[in-house]
Parts: structure tokens; sequence; C-alpha cells
């Protein structure tokens, strides 16, 4: 019983990256980078990142990042530092990347 | 047989977390130019001394602090986040920085702990 309970209520990352790999590739997987379309893509894919998320229906908060960045040689570095409970809560970020763009997307899961 | 009644309700202080990040940044990278093998040292450094800026306020949160820093080389950045949480106790602040040679952006997710 202990061990049933323990797995739905754990933050499984491999299951999360999956949902995050098909929002991305439903929302940008083909397109090019366009200066006046970025804005509506990073929106959906936080939107639809987190609509599938809640679905798990697993008792978490969810904090959803997007980064999407133009490939024209600049630099970019990000760092995240997180105070929660190690046992119960997790994340995973998504590296993605095409011809013109990079997008990362990552995923922070508090247990209540 | 009185209940416990906190003191007051218990809420992210948006302006009071967006002073200590500011704080931080300019601390760590305040007068200096992008340097690709020191990106990783300031990020670091950011991101802890800010958590620890917060954590040191006591207050029951669990905090999520990310920090990006960009080259200015003309490139374009979009950023986006959604949270799925209470928002009568929970919040967020986006500190938004740069100088001649680079941006910085940082967010600070605070989320209450029910005890």
């Amino acid at each position: 019983m202990d061990e049933q309970s323990a797995e739905e209520t754990a933050f499984v990352v491999d299951d999360v990256s999956n949902i995050i790999k098909d929002a991305v590739e439903s929302t940008i997987g083909s397109s090019t980078y366009q200066h006046n379309r970025v804005n509506q893509w990073t929106s959906s894919v936080v939107e639809t990142s987190l609509n599938q998320l809640t679905k798990l229906g697993k008792p978490f908060k969810y904090i959803v990042t997007c980064v999407i960045l133009q490939k024209n040689g600049a630099g970019l570095h990000t760092a995240s530092s997180c105070f929660w409970d190690n046992t119960v809560d997790g994340s995973c970020t998504v590296r993605w990347e095409n011809k013109t763009m990079y997008c990362i997307v990552s995923i922070f899961g508090l247990a209540l | 047989m009185e209940d416990y009644q906190p003191n007051d309700e218990v809420s992210f202080n948006a302006d009071e977390a967006s002073n200590y990040v500011k704080e931080c940044i300019e601390n760590v990278i305040g007068g200096v130019d992008y340097n690709q093998n020191k990106v990783n040292q300031w990020t670091a450094s950011i991101v802890e001394h800010s958590l620890t800026q917060l954590v040191k306020q006591g207050k029951p949160y669990k905090y999520i602090v990310n920090c990006a820093v960009m080259q200015k080389s003309g490139a374009g950045l979009h950023t986006a986040n959604s949270c799925y949480w209470d928002t009568t106790t929970d919040g967020n602040c986006t500190v938004r920085w740069e100088n001649r040679t680079m941006y910085c952006v940082v967010c600070v997710f605070a989320v209450a702990v029910t005890l």
C-alpha cells in the first residue's frame, strides 16, 4: 500500500520530460524563429505543458518556465537554486533546438 | 483551548524580494563586461546569494530562483512562466537588469508551505 501511494505522489522526471517534449514539438516543431510570433509560442508551450501536467492528477504545485533564444551566436547561461524538500519535490529541464532557435523548458514540482 | 492564530496572513512580498535580488546582481556583475569564462560562476553566485537572503527572512516558503545571463549581440530572447499554485499565498517576482554588454533576468518563485 505504501509503495503504491509513494509512486502516485512522486515527481516522475521521465513522464514530465515527455509531456514537455510533446508540447514543444506541437507548438514550434517545424517553425523558424519569427520575432512577432515568439510571444505566442512561449505562452503556448507553458500553457500546454501546465495543462498536461495538471491532468496527471498528482498533489503538486507546478512552475513552468520556457525560454526561446534565436540562434545568433550569443552566449546564454542560466542557473536555478531551490529551497525545498528534497525527498518529495523535483525539477526537470528539457533542451530542444532546431536550425534557427533553442527552446529551454524547466518544470519545478512542489509537493503539497 | 484556543486555536493557534497566526499573527498575519502569509503572503509573498514581491517588492522586498525584488530589492534583495537587485542587490545580489549588482554585487556580482555590477561593473563587469560579459566574460564567457566567468558567466557560470556569476549565475551560480547570483542564485545562491539571492536564495540565502530570501531564506533568512524566515517565512514559511519554498523558493525557486532562476537566473539567465545573456550576451548583448542582437539575438532575440523570449521567456514565459506559468504557475499552478495557490494564488492567495504564493507569488513570484522577476528582475530585469542590463549593462553595456549583457542582460540578466532573475525570477523568484515562492510557494507557501502548509504546516
